[in-house]
């Protein structure tokens, strides 16, 4: 990936990462109480944890992504996107994440 | 081996905290000419922290991710039966705010890649500030919980 791929990379992570988290669309879940893995719900099996499933989701699209998008439209994206994009979505998640303190 | 594994988990946290303070301080601001204490832990290279800070990053994370199916049987499921539900609550936010980082350190590491007099200074100073924030928040938060039982009355 070149410099201005990881741009997009960074760009877009955490993006992904918050509409599969708000979505619960985990690409896959992992049950610790049975160590497996399933692609769906088996309530069965304990709790399951899906940060896993939503890193990978993340991660899987991003890359895509970066490598997808032309170089020169990369580079026309300013460097300032990447900290105003990250706090945003930090300041949103902080606020949907308020319910377990009210 | 947990236990070892969070130890080692914790030692990680702590250098990787004192490398993104460090650079955070940094890029603050230019260090004063007096030689404080402050205008010492300021004055360093903080480009040179790049490198170890992604790699740190990325390995207590790692670390992390391996300990948490642990903490989700043992710890959640205490917390919740206890009714502690702020506590829970920051973990979840630790969760994320590692994700978060996770994704940010390919453009922080673009970012610190540029020479340091370019206009990019700005936005590497504000990409780290974000980065510290989210180590400081795990550290505290790995910290409290790993002890809550103890600090509960």
């Amino acid at each position: 990936m070149n410099g201005p791929s990881l741009k997009i990379f960074s760009l877009l992570f955490g993006l992904v990462y918050l509409v599969v988290f708000y979505m619960e669309w985990a690409i896959f879940r992992y049950y610790p109480e049975t160590q497996t893995f399933y692609l769906k719900n088996h309530p069965d099996n304990g709790p399951a944890i899906l940060w896993y499933g939503w890193l990978a989701a993340a991660a899987i699209v991003s890359a895509a992504a970066a490598l997808v998008v032309p170089r020169r439209l990369a580079e026309r994206i300013p460097n300032e996107w990447i900290w105003e994009i990250s706090l945003v979505l930090i300041v949103a998640m902080f606020i949907y994440e308020k319910q377990w303190f009210f | 081996m947990i236990t070892v594994l969070l130890i080692v988990h914790g030692l990680m946290a702590v250098t990787l905290l004192g490398a993104i303070t460090h650079q955070a301080f940094s890029v603050a601001a230019p260090a004063p000419g007096r030689r404080s204490f402050f205008a010492r832990f300021r004055q360093v290279n903080a480009a040179a922290y790049a490198r170890p800070i992604v790699v740190l990053f990325v390995l207590t994370a790692l670390c992390g991710g391996l300990l948490y199916p642990r903490y989700r049987i043992d710890v959640r499921t205490t917390l919740e039966d206890l009714q502690l539900r702020a506590a829970n609550g920051v973990f979840e936010i630790k969760e994320h705010l590692v994700a978060l980082g996770l994704g940010l350190l390919p453009g922080y590491w673009l970012l610190w890649q540029a020479p340091p007099s370019t206009e990019g200074a700005r936005s590497r100073r504000y990409v780290t500030w974000l980065l510290a924030f989210v180590v400081w928040w795990g550290f505290l938060v790995g910290h409290v919980l790993n002890n809550i039982k103890g600090l509960l009355p």
